[in-house]
């Protein structure tokens, strides 16, 4: 195929497409309406429903600070809290930042300068979040079996079974960042590509 | 009311204008209409700012054009959702045209389409507005590139097009 037939068949389908009606005047207000959700917005809404989880959390060890009695567990109890208010409060300004875009107000470029830094950021952003999960992780035990239970994990003889599971959690959070960290890399070596070309 | 019915009007005179740039965005006829709807809905949302301040269709290829952007870079496993709108994608038979069949014509447009879409996110912009027969000064209105820039980037862009149908 050249370049020519290439302008040729694309004028065809221009007048074929002339000829026929693809929409209705209903459905154009039913789009207008959008009684269907875009992807962004299921993002956006798991996202949500996630925060809604940690800061319930956090404000249920903020009620219970008290129990932490001793300096580590509080230490662990105040790197929790701190996780679990700004992780996803952060995530979601990033997401809204994207779906915010002003697809009217800027030229085909700067959208899409705009758009790879946005996701640049969004995807810099889930990546720290992976580690400080982990982190998370570590000390959000004692401090749950401190408020639950009432134990210091740190002084006392624990049974095989929490050590297992701890090991067992440590080796799969170690695959998973291993995934996140390709997945990020292909991702935004993909827009650094882009947005290079953008200068040239 | 009025604003409605304007909307509307406008979108039925330039409808083939959001199917093309969606079936180059799109991978296949569902995510295709996802992306209709996504465009028809920003084109409504920026329709009252709009008001004639640029040419209608510069205005349109640019919301249709940068919704894409976005629309590209989404969770591809995401289910559809526009299975309750019936969108007629279906074009009416091509046999009046070049004296080749229906399917062969079609053929040849998947061929058409399958080229663009090996072509990246800013060569697919260019590409479909020159095969529009939009003039250099306003495919540079529409996507921000300096008028020499188009020039140049479509030189590069028919190239490697060259080099592609040759594979």
């Amino acid at each position: 195929m050249e370049l020519e037939e290439m302008k040729t068949l694309w004028e065809e389908m221009s007048q074929k497409i002339e000829k026929q009606q693809l929409v209705t005047d209903q459905i154009i207000m039913d789009m207008t309406q959008q009684k269907y959700t875009n992807k962004f917005s299921i993002i956006l809404i798991y996202e949500s429903l996630g925060t809604v989880i940690c800061y319930g959390m956090a404000i249920y060890i903020l009620f219970n600070i008290e129990k932490l009695d001793t300096w580590y567990l509080m230490t662990c109890g105040i790197f929790t809290v701190s996780l679990l208010f700004i992780l996803p409060l952060l995530t979601l300004r990033s997401l809204t930042r994207i779906k915010s875009l002003d697809v009217a107000a800027h030229s085909y470029k700067e959208t899409l300068v705009r758009f790879e830094r946005s996701k640049k950021r969004l995807l810099l952003l889930q990546r720290t979040g992976i580690y400080l999960g982990f982190i998370l992780f570590l000390v959000v035990l004692p401090v749950m079996d401190k408020i639950f239970n009432n134990k210091d994990m740190f002084t006392m003889d624990m049974a095989a079974f929490p050590w297992i599971l701890t090991g067992v959690v440590f080796v799969l959070l170690i695959f998973f960042i291993r995934w996140g960290y390709d997945c990020y890399k292909s991702i935004t070596t993909s827009s650094e590509k882009v947005l290079k070309e953008l200068e040239d | 009311m009025q604003q409605k019915e304007a909307f509307i009007q406008t979108i039925k005179d330039n409808e083939g204008i959001i199917y093309k740039i969606t079936r180059v965005y799109a991978k296949d006829t569902e995510d295709q209409k996802d992306l209709y709807q996504e465009i028809v809905y920003q084109l409504w949302k920026s329709f009252d700012s709009f008001k004639g301040k640029s040419k209608l269709s510069t205005w349109m290829y640019r919301v249709a054009l940068n919704t894409s952007i976005a629309h590209l870079n989404q969770n591809k496993k995401s289910p559809s959702s526009t299975s309750g709108l019936s969108l007629n994608f279906e074009l009416p038979d091509a046999a009046d045209h070049s004296g080749t069949s229906g399917s062969e014509w079609e053929d040849r447009m998947h061929m058409l389409y399958a080229h663009i879409k090996q072509l990246n996110v800013i060569e697919k912009g260019l590409i479909l507005l020159f095969l529009e027969g939009k003039s250099y000064e306003e495919i540079a209105a529409i996507t921000g590139f300096t008028i020499t820039n188009v020039g140049t980037r479509l030189g590069r862009i028919k190239q490697k097009l060259k080099t592609n149908f040759k594979k």
